[in-house]
């Protein structure tokens, strides 16, 4: 294993597979940091330069986009605010708080340097482990996935701050989001007021860049209202960061690095979940973990850590399924595996003894890309830095309008730039009645899901108590109820220490 | 004012000019109304440039437009301009999402241009399960109607190809939603779905023990198959394949068709995409535009008529 795996390396070290890797890694890491753009279209708009690679030429860059964009999407959300990609949103909650704070290259190094470890680890546990961590992603049917997105969804109580009422409201929004168009098993079409607009719903990107971006825009606008005048000279933020600070902050906690790893390895070995998953489920974890969940969402360090190792991790996991039964984890994997039938590899779960040089070299690649991904950071975390000292009148619409050609250019039509804009103004009103996003975003990426898994289980198996008398399923409906348990005693613990100390030293 | 004139006489000029240009002067796109690296993306990925060879070397571009079950694009091949610069890969999904009403778009909405490839279905069974042979898993079916589980994406190939079989062999099953082959892949490994509608592509999981192929709905036994039966051998009476072709927005001018359909007939024996089809396990299968038609209105009535007695007719 070990020793295939150095032959891996030793192959990819050329410089006929370091230059797409490295190249797709740029690529990645750009369209994950633009707002909008995900990795799936990235790959798509690389797909067509690989056919005329060979084919762990082609993997490689794809490989590459693949690591980059998962950390470029850090980025953008510790800088401006908008999640550059999906999985993305939870670095918002602190990175952008700190950044706030006048730290913006610790926030994006924490980003950066945790992502390159969080993929790193995953990468060594996946060689280790790919036979029993499929195993494992098999045994999860209908019921088992239905009762891991309650689980998820049960998050909703520990990610709200203030008011549980709106915290559940603003989950119970998401959900209902998902509920328009088509229903998913028997294309029923509800909530459409009979129109064509409608009937497919509200698709998931459109509806996230409107909440989270416009509504983000909005308020950064009201708050430039006169002051940019006054402080237009405003005194850049130190652009230079101590790397061996930021690296200590990662090291000095290596029980919630370590975990969140496990959880976005997890959560991407299981098919059609998803890093935005994955990073929400470690960044609550993390919360509940910590000694003081109340520092979270103002720029606490843990916060980036979780949310980013997570997200790389996630990568490494959907790499298990191709490995161990050449099936596409992801919509990502999924266009890899194409890539592979159009070069006429068989997928399979034959595939690693077929062609091991290519398996081998997949691995290598991802283990390759996530120093090439610190490096290329290195060289341009100045020019994105940068960004910061842009003045807002100039950053917000050009990003705006980014969000704009995002929206379209998902499936080239005009409707999902209107969706766009009808939840931007929803996501601004929610913000000014104070009503928390994330549970809104979480209930719109589970709803799909869960209506899906539900009626998939009724369809095998009329009988209800299966949900509970299935070990793995029994089990996560369990941990549900403890998470909201334990979400509930930890903001009353949380209360009556607010009450007792007013004013805690920040980080 | 002779400047003027000249001018505008030139631009009229250089407008008729655009008109007249030879069909083609600007690079055609071809929806494929799911996402990149499924089945029929993976048909015209390498059919592209084949076509962009046949067609003078004027570029293809592969636009995939995925959404609800393969409508949206449909919805906007229907909609784009009927100039021979959009065209749209379909399958035989449009007949049965039309008739189930998910979609409003029919295959008459479209001018047909040329059929390209056939891939013939497999019925392929869990590892979990407990018959070997089709002959075993009738029995069973026989004896416990309404017990066996297949996955399939609900009115769409996947869920007609096996009520063909149920109809056939006069067996009951039981159908649960996964869309789109990957989905059922992952269930059947696991063993949450007993059957599902397969194709060569899945070769590599039977030979490693991972996956049953039980018998195939090809006329005859296949070459890369020989141990494993037709359904007709069994007497079963079922062919099935899921054919793919592409279509022109209704109106498209003769000429341009006519082009088109040359272009098709001789991208279709392009040795790179005969390759590349066989790796896939697809056969190259060509129909010109008048065989396409006849073909699309048998199979809609097929379809229709397999809607109808699935009790899922809407239209």
């Amino acid at each position: 294993m070990i020793d295939l795996l150095l032959a891996g390396i030793d192959n990819i070290v050329h410089l006929k597979y370091l230059v797409p890797l490295f190249l797709g890694t740029l690529v990645g890491l750009i369209g994950g940091a633009l707002p909008g753009v995900t990795i799936t279209m990235t790959i798509i708009i690389v797909l067509p330069f690989t056919f005329g690679l060979d084919p762990l030429q082609g993997l490689a860059t794809m490989t590459g986009v693949y690591v980059g964009g998962s950390a470029g999407g850090a980025i953008t959300a510790a800088l401006i605010g908008i999640p550059g990609s999906p999985s993305a949103i939870t670095t918002t909650f602190d990175g952008f708080p700190m950044t706030q704070k006048g730290q913006p290259g610790r926030a994006i190094w924490l980003g950066i340097w945790s992502s390159c470890f969080g993929g790193l680890l995953a990468g060594l546990f996946l060689i280790g482990a790919t036979g029993p961590l499929a195993a494992i992603a098999l045994e999860f049917g209908p019921w088992e996935y239905f009762s891991l997105f309650v689980f998820a969804l049960s998050m909703v109580a520990g990610l709200t701050e203030g008011s549980l009422v709106k915290g559940l409201l603003s989950g119970t929004i998401g959900l209902a989001i998902t509920i328009v168009g088509f229903d998913p098993i028997m294309s029923v079409p509800r909530f459409t007021l009979g129109t064509e607009f409608l009937r497919s719903g509200f698709p998931f990107l459109p509806v996230l860049i409107g909440i989270f971006a416009f509504a983000q825009l909005m308020t950064d606008i009201e708050k430039m209202d006169g002051s940019e005048q006054t402080s237009a000279p405003i005194k850049a933020p130190p652009l230079t960061v101590s790397h061996l600070k930021v690296l200590w902050e990662i090291i000095s906690r290596p029980f919630l690095f370590i975990w969140s790893t496990l959880v976005g390895i997890l959560i991407g070995v299981l098919p059609a979940i998803g890093g935005s998953a994955a990073t929400v489920m470690a960044y609550d974890q993390a919360k509940k973990f910590s000694k003081h969940p109340e520092r979270f969402g103002k720029g606490n360090p843990e916060g980036i850590i979780a949310s980013e190792a997570s997200c790389n991790a996630n990568v490494g996991g959907s790499l298990v399924t191709i490995m161990a039964f050449g099936i596409p984890g992801d919509a990502v994997t999924a266009v890899m595996l194409g890539a592979m039938t159009i070069h006429g590899i068989q997928s399979g779960p034959l595939f690693v003894s077929q062609h091991p040089t290519i398996a081998y070299g997949i691995y290598a690649a991802y283990l390759l890309a996530h120093p090439i991904m610190v490096l290329i950071c290195a060289f341009g975390a100045r020019l994105f830095l940068r960004v910061v000292t842009v003045p807002k009148s100039m950053l917000i619409p050009n990003v705006l309008v980014l969000c704009v050609i995002g929206a379209f250019a998902l499936n080239n039509i005009m409707e999902d730039v209107v969706v766009l804009l009808l939840f931007g103004l929803v996501g601004y009103a929610l913000v000014k009645a104070r009503f928390p996003l994330a549970p809104l975003i979480l209930g719109l990426i589970l709803g799909d899901q869960i209506e899906v898994n539900l009626l998939r289980a009724i369809m095998s198996d009329p009988d209800p108590w299966l949900f509970f008398t299935r070990p793995i399923s029994g089990s996560l409906l369990g941990l549900s109820v403890a998470s909201v348990i334990f979400a509930i005693w930890q903001h009353q613990r949380h209360k009556g220490r607010a009450e007792k100390i007013e004013t805690e030293p920040d980080f | 004012m002779k400047v003027v004139t000249a001018a505008v006489a030139g631009l009229a000029l250089c407008a008729f000019a655009s008109v007249q240009a030879a069909y083609p002067d600007r690079p055609i796109k071809v929806i494929v109304p799911w996402a990149a690296g499924g089945d029929t993306d993976n048909i015209f990925r390498p059919f592209g440039p084949a076509l962009q060879k046949a067609m003078g070397g004027t570029t293809v571009v592969i636009a995939n437009i995925g959404g609800a079950s393969g409508t949206v694009g449909a919805r906007e091949a229907k909609g784009s301009p009927p100039d021979g610069y959009t065209l749209y890969a379909v399958h035989d999904y449009i007949h049965s999402t039309y008739y189930i009403g998910i979609s409003d778009v029919n295959y008459t909405d479209f001018e047909p241009v040329c059929l390209i490839a056939s891939t013939p279905s497999i019925v392929t069974a869990s590892p979990k399960t407990k018959w070997n042979t089709m002959k075993e898993m009738v029995a069973d079916a026989k004896a416990h109607p309404g017990q066996i589980s297949v996955g399939a994406t609900l009115g769409s190939t996947s869920h007609f190809f096996p009520a063909l079989i149920e109809k056939a062999a006069g067996i009951k099953f039981k159908y649960i939603s996964y869309d789109g082959l990957a989905q059922r892949m992952n269930a059947i490994l696991g063993g949450h779905i007993d059957l599902t509608d397969g194709n060569l592509t899945q070769k590599g999981k039977v030979d490693a023990g991972q996956l049953k192929f039980l018998a195939t709905a090809t006329e005859k036994r296949s070459p890369e198959l020989p141990n494993v039966p037709t359904l007709k051998e069994l007497g079963i009476n079922v062919e099935y394949a899921v054919s793919r072709g592409l279509l022109a927005p209704k109106g498209t001018p003769n000429d341009i068709l006519t082009k088109l359909e040359g272009a098709c007939s001789q991208a279709a024996k392009d040795p790179g995409f005969a390759e590349s089809m066989r790796k896939q396990g697809t056969d190259v299968h060509y129909l010109d535009r008048k065989g396409y038609a006849s073909f699309l209105k048998d199979n809609d009535t097929l379809n229709k008529n397999l809607a109808r007695e699935l009790g899922l007719l809407k239209r």
